[in-house]
Protein backbone atom coordinates (compact mmCIF):
# COMPACT_ATOMS: atom_id res chain seq x y z
CA UNK A 1 0.00 0.00 0.00
CA UNK A 2 1.32 3.88 -1.35
CA UNK A 3 0.42 6.60 1.06
CA UNK A 4 0.57 8.64 -1.58
CA UNK A 5 -1.77 7.08 -3.83
CA UNK A 6 -4.51 9.22 -5.89
CA UNK A 7 -4.30 11.98 -3.26
CA UNK A 8 -3.36 15.49 -4.08
CA UNK A 9 -2.76 18.28 -1.47
CA UNK A 10 -0.71 17.57 1.80
CA UNK A 11 -0.87 14.02 3.42
CA UNK A 12 -2.51 15.03 7.07
CA UNK A 13 -2.47 12.69 10.06
CA UNK A 14 -5.88 11.20 9.04
CA UNK A 15 -4.53 10.37 5.70
CA UNK A 16 -1.80 8.16 7.04
CA UNK A 17 -2.10 4.41 7.90
CA UNK A 18 -0.64 1.73 10.02
CA UNK A 19 1.42 -0.36 7.48
CA UNK A 20 1.40 2.03 4.94
CA UNK A 21 4.90 1.05 2.84
CA UNK A 22 7.12 2.66 0.62
CA UNK A 23 10.18 2.21 -1.39
CA UNK A 24 12.20 5.00 -2.99
CA UNK A 25 15.67 6.46 -3.48
CA UNK A 26 18.92 6.19 -4.77
CA UNK A 27 21.80 7.72 -3.01
CA UNK A 28 25.30 6.94 -4.40
CA UNK A 29 27.66 6.79 -2.11
CA UNK A 30 31.58 8.24 -2.86
CA UNK A 31 34.77 8.19 -1.19
CA UNK A 32 35.11 11.92 -1.83
CA UNK A 33 31.98 12.52 0.26
CA UNK A 34 32.65 10.20 3.05
CA UNK A 35 36.14 11.68 3.77
CA UNK A 36 34.53 15.09 3.21
CA UNK A 37 31.55 14.79 6.09
CA UNK A 38 34.34 12.89 8.44
CA UNK A 39 36.97 15.94 8.07
CA UNK A 40 34.21 17.75 9.25
CA UNK A 41 32.38 16.05 12.11
CA UNK A 42 33.23 12.70 12.64
CA UNK A 43 37.16 12.69 12.02
CA UNK A 44 38.25 8.80 12.87
CA UNK A 45 40.96 7.29 10.91
CA UNK A 46 38.11 4.33 9.06
CA UNK A 47 36.08 7.66 8.12
CA UNK A 48 39.24 9.52 6.75
CA UNK A 49 42.23 7.38 5.30
CA UNK A 50 42.34 4.54 3.13
CA UNK A 51 45.06 3.51 4.26
CA UNK A 52 44.33 3.36 8.19
CA UNK A 53 41.05 1.83 6.73
CA UNK A 54 42.64 -1.28 5.75
CA UNK A 55 44.30 -1.34 9.17
CA UNK A 56 41.00 -0.97 11.11
CA UNK A 57 38.43 -3.71 12.15
CA UNK A 58 36.71 -2.59 8.89
CA UNK A 59 38.78 -3.47 6.14
CA UNK A 60 38.45 -0.18 4.33
CA UNK A 61 37.31 3.40 3.83
CA UNK A 62 33.74 3.37 5.89
CA UNK A 63 31.20 6.01 5.79
CA UNK A 64 30.24 8.20 9.77
CA UNK A 65 27.02 6.47 10.77
CA UNK A 66 25.94 9.54 11.42
CA UNK A 67 26.44 10.16 7.48
CA UNK A 68 24.49 6.81 6.84
CA UNK A 69 21.72 9.61 8.92
CA UNK A 70 22.26 12.17 6.74
CA UNK A 71 21.84 10.50 3.64
CA UNK A 72 18.72 9.10 4.37
CA UNK A 73 17.10 12.59 5.97
CA UNK A 74 18.27 13.86 2.43
CA UNK A 75 16.10 10.74 0.65
CA UNK A 76 13.12 11.81 2.91
CA UNK A 77 13.43 15.06 1.37
CA UNK A 78 13.79 14.12 -1.73
CA UNK A 79 10.49 11.72 -1.53
CA UNK A 80 8.50 12.14 1.94
CA UNK A 81 8.72 15.02 3.09
CA UNK A 82 7.58 17.61 0.67
CA UNK A 83 4.17 15.67 0.53
CA UNK A 84 3.64 15.51 4.45
CA UNK A 85 1.96 18.28 6.32
CA UNK A 86 4.48 17.51 9.41
CA UNK A 87 5.72 20.10 11.56
CA UNK A 88 8.87 18.44 11.60
CA UNK A 89 9.90 15.09 14.08
CA UNK A 90 10.65 14.51 17.80
CA UNK A 91 13.38 12.57 17.37
CA UNK A 92 13.77 8.82 16.30
CA UNK A 93 14.55 5.52 18.77
CA UNK A 94 16.38 2.28 18.13
CA UNK A 95 18.76 3.62 15.54
CA UNK A 96 21.10 0.37 14.25
CA UNK A 97 24.06 0.69 12.48
CA UNK A 98 23.70 -2.59 10.89
CA UNK A 99 26.26 -2.88 8.22
CA UNK A 100 29.07 -0.84 7.34
CA UNK A 101 28.20 2.06 4.01
CA UNK A 102 31.30 1.98 1.57
CA UNK A 103 32.58 4.30 -1.37
CA UNK A 104 30.16 2.63 -4.08
CA UNK A 105 27.23 1.89 -2.13
CA UNK A 106 23.81 2.76 -4.02
CA UNK A 107 21.10 3.35 -1.02
CA UNK A 108 17.74 3.18 -1.18
CA UNK A 109 15.19 3.36 2.18
CA UNK A 110 11.82 1.06 2.76
CA UNK A 111 8.96 3.39 4.74
CA UNK A 112 6.63 1.46 7.38
CA UNK A 113 4.42 3.47 9.63
CA UNK A 114 4.12 1.38 12.72
CA UNK A 115 2.06 3.75 14.98
CA UNK A 116 0.11 6.61 15.13
CA UNK A 117 -1.60 8.10 17.80
CA UNK A 118 -3.55 12.11 18.44
CA UNK A 119 -1.77 14.32 20.50
CA UNK A 120 -3.58 14.71 24.13
CA UNK A 121 -2.16 18.19 25.14
CA UNK A 122 -2.36 19.50 20.97
CA UNK A 123 -5.49 18.93 19.18
CA UNK A 124 -4.01 20.21 16.23
CA UNK A 125 -1.17 17.12 16.28
CA UNK A 126 -0.79 13.04 15.31
CA UNK A 127 2.29 11.50 16.36
CA UNK A 128 2.84 9.14 13.72
CA UNK A 129 6.18 6.33 14.50
CA UNK A 130 7.88 5.47 10.71
CA UNK A 131 10.30 2.76 10.93
CA UNK A 132 13.11 3.68 7.90
CA UNK A 133 15.21 1.10 6.72
CA UNK A 134 18.46 2.09 4.38
CA UNK A 135 20.30 -0.77 2.07
CA UNK A 136 22.33 -1.34 -0.38
CA UNK A 137 21.82 -1.97 -4.06
CA UNK A 138 22.44 -6.06 -3.38
CA UNK A 139 19.34 -5.28 -0.81
CA UNK A 140 21.67 -5.50 2.51
CA UNK A 141 20.24 -3.25 4.98
CA UNK A 142 23.00 -0.78 6.34
CA UNK A 143 20.78 1.11 8.83
CA UNK A 144 17.37 1.09 10.56
CA UNK A 145 15.65 3.53 13.02
CA UNK A 146 12.21 4.35 14.03
CA UNK A 147 11.44 8.08 13.49
CA UNK A 148 8.67 10.47 15.22
CA UNK A 149 6.61 12.60 13.32
CA UNK A 150 4.28 15.07 14.22
CA UNK A 151 1.84 15.50 11.70
CA UNK A 152 -0.74 18.04 11.25
CA UNK A 153 -4.69 17.33 11.77
CA UNK A 154 -7.04 17.75 8.45
CA UNK A 155 -7.95 21.09 9.03
CA UNK B 1 45.34 5.37 25.97
CA UNK B 2 42.36 4.42 28.32
CA UNK B 3 40.41 1.68 27.29
CA UNK B 4 37.22 -0.23 28.09
CA UNK B 5 38.33 -0.98 31.58
CA UNK B 6 38.94 2.68 32.43
CA UNK B 7 35.48 3.58 31.93
CA UNK B 8 32.71 3.41 34.95
CA UNK B 9 29.31 3.71 34.99
CA UNK B 10 28.95 7.17 36.39
CA UNK B 11 31.35 8.59 35.03
CA UNK B 12 30.61 12.15 33.50
CA UNK B 13 32.03 14.09 31.11
CA UNK B 14 32.33 17.36 29.50
CA UNK B 15 32.60 17.34 25.65
CA UNK B 16 33.86 21.07 25.14
CA UNK B 17 31.92 23.70 23.17
CA UNK B 18 31.33 24.57 19.85
CA UNK B 19 29.49 27.79 18.43
CA UNK B 20 27.24 27.28 15.15
CA UNK B 21 27.15 29.44 12.24
CA UNK B 22 24.38 30.46 9.38
CA UNK B 23 26.80 29.56 7.29
CA UNK B 24 27.35 25.86 8.45
CA UNK B 25 23.29 25.62 8.85
CA UNK B 26 22.57 26.60 5.07
CA UNK B 27 25.30 24.65 4.15
CA UNK B 28 24.43 21.77 5.73
CA UNK B 29 20.62 22.27 4.98
CA UNK B 30 21.43 22.17 1.28
CA UNK B 31 23.21 18.96 0.74
CA UNK B 32 21.10 16.91 3.31
CA UNK B 33 18.10 18.88 5.12
CA UNK B 34 16.51 21.20 2.35
CA UNK B 35 13.80 21.81 4.29
CA UNK B 36 12.61 25.94 4.40
CA UNK B 37 13.45 26.81 7.83
CA UNK B 38 16.73 25.25 7.91
CA UNK B 39 17.98 26.34 3.98
CA UNK B 40 15.77 29.99 3.64
CA UNK B 41 16.04 32.75 5.98
CA UNK B 42 12.49 34.75 4.82
CA UNK B 43 10.80 31.30 4.65
CA UNK B 44 11.98 30.47 8.18
CA UNK B 45 10.61 33.57 9.48
CA UNK B 46 7.12 32.97 8.41
CA UNK B 47 7.94 29.16 9.65
CA UNK B 48 6.66 27.81 13.69
CA UNK B 49 10.50 27.93 14.21
CA UNK B 50 10.42 32.20 13.96
CA UNK B 51 13.68 31.86 12.30
CA UNK B 52 16.39 29.93 10.67
CA UNK B 53 16.81 26.15 12.92
CA UNK B 54 19.82 23.91 12.23
CA UNK B 55 18.83 20.07 11.34
CA UNK B 56 18.19 17.97 13.62
CA UNK B 57 20.93 15.67 11.90
CA UNK B 58 23.26 18.71 11.87
CA UNK B 59 22.76 19.02 15.68
CA UNK B 60 23.93 15.26 15.55
CA UNK B 61 26.99 15.99 13.31
CA UNK B 62 27.89 18.58 15.76
CA UNK B 63 27.69 16.23 18.87
CA UNK B 64 29.79 13.58 16.96
CA UNK B 65 32.50 16.27 16.31
CA UNK B 66 32.55 17.00 19.90
CA UNK B 67 32.78 13.35 21.09
CA UNK B 68 35.77 13.10 18.39
CA UNK B 69 37.69 15.71 19.96
CA UNK B 70 36.81 14.31 23.26
CA UNK B 71 38.13 11.03 22.69
CA UNK B 72 40.90 12.26 21.36
CA UNK B 73 42.26 14.82 24.23
CA UNK B 74 40.94 11.62 26.26
CA UNK B 75 43.38 9.14 24.62
CA UNK B 76 39.77 6.37 24.32
CA UNK B 77 40.23 3.81 22.56
CA UNK B 78 37.04 4.05 20.85
CA UNK B 79 36.10 1.35 17.95
CA UNK B 80 32.42 2.87 16.75
CA UNK B 81 28.99 1.84 17.37
CA UNK B 82 26.37 0.06 16.81
CA UNK B 83 23.22 2.33 17.58
CA UNK B 84 21.12 4.79 19.24
CA UNK B 85 18.88 4.29 21.28
CA UNK B 86 17.06 7.31 21.69
CA UNK B 87 17.54 10.48 19.99
CA UNK B 88 15.23 13.95 20.97
CA UNK B 89 15.62 17.38 18.96
CA UNK B 90 14.20 19.07 22.50
CA UNK B 91 14.20 22.53 21.27
CA UNK B 92 15.52 24.60 17.96
CA UNK B 93 19.51 24.90 17.71
CA UNK B 94 20.23 28.39 16.19
CA UNK B 95 22.80 30.47 14.22
CA UNK B 96 25.39 32.30 16.96
CA UNK B 97 24.14 29.38 19.54
CA UNK B 98 27.26 27.99 21.44
CA UNK B 99 26.89 24.50 22.06
CA UNK B 100 28.34 22.52 25.35
CA UNK B 101 27.98 18.58 25.92
CA UNK B 102 28.07 16.93 29.07
CA UNK B 103 27.77 12.92 29.32
CA UNK B 104 26.77 10.41 31.39
CA UNK B 105 27.99 6.44 31.44
CA UNK B 106 25.15 4.69 32.39
CA UNK B 107 25.97 0.87 31.65
CA UNK B 108 28.46 -0.91 30.73
CA UNK B 109 29.50 -4.59 29.52
CA UNK B 110 31.56 -6.94 27.97
CA UNK B 111 31.50 -8.51 24.48
CA UNK B 112 31.27 -12.82 24.58
CA UNK B 113 32.65 -12.46 20.90
CA UNK B 114 35.16 -9.80 20.67
CA UNK B 115 37.68 -8.08 22.65
CA UNK B 116 35.66 -5.02 23.01
CA UNK B 117 33.67 -3.62 25.58
CA UNK B 118 30.53 -1.66 25.34
CA UNK B 119 29.51 1.33 27.09
CA UNK B 120 26.28 2.92 27.21
CA UNK B 121 26.49 6.75 27.06
CA UNK B 122 23.62 9.57 27.92
CA UNK B 123 25.03 12.93 26.11
CA UNK B 124 22.60 16.19 26.68
CA UNK B 125 23.35 19.36 24.67
CA UNK B 126 22.62 22.93 26.17
CA UNK B 127 22.60 26.01 24.68
CA UNK B 128 24.13 28.96 26.30
CA UNK B 129 21.24 29.68 27.91
CA UNK B 130 21.90 26.40 29.76
CA UNK B 131 18.36 24.77 27.54
CA UNK B 132 18.71 21.20 26.78
CA UNK B 133 18.59 20.97 23.11
CA UNK B 134 19.28 17.45 22.40
CA UNK B 135 19.67 14.04 24.61
CA UNK B 136 21.66 11.32 22.80
CA UNK B 137 21.15 7.87 24.70
CA UNK B 138 24.04 5.53 22.26
CA UNK B 139 26.17 2.97 22.66
CA UNK B 140 29.85 2.82 22.05
CA UNK B 141 32.58 0.08 21.52
CA UNK B 142 36.08 0.38 23.22
CA UNK B 143 38.89 -1.57 22.80
CA UNK B 144 39.83 -3.50 25.88
CA UNK B 145 42.73 -3.67 28.01
CA UNK B 146 45.56 -6.08 27.08
CA UNK B 147 43.54 -7.77 24.38
CA UNK B 148 45.11 -7.67 20.77
CA UNK B 149 43.00 -5.01 18.72
CA UNK B 150 40.22 -6.19 17.47
CA UNK B 151 40.77 -8.11 13.96
CA UNK B 152 38.75 -7.09 10.70
CA UNK B 153 35.16 -8.46 11.34
CA UNK B 154 34.38 -11.52 9.56
CA UNK B 155 31.42 -9.37 8.26
CA UNK B 156 33.20 -6.81 5.94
Amino acid sequence: MNSSGGMSGPLYFEDVTVGDTERFGRYEVTREEIIEYARQFDPQPFHLDEEAAKASPFGGLIASGWHTGAMLIRMLNDHSIPRAATTGALGFDDLKWVKPVRPGDILSVETRVLEKAESRSRPEIGVVKVESRVSSQDGELKMSLVSIVLYRRRP
Amino acid sequence: MKYWEDIKVGDTGDLGSYTVTEKEILAFAKKYDPQPFHLDREAAKRSIFGGLIASGWHSCAIMMRMSVEHMRREQLAGVGSPGIDSCRWLKPVRPGDTLTVRTEITESWRSKSRPIGFVRRRADMLNQHGEVVLTVVGVGMFERKGEPRPARRADT
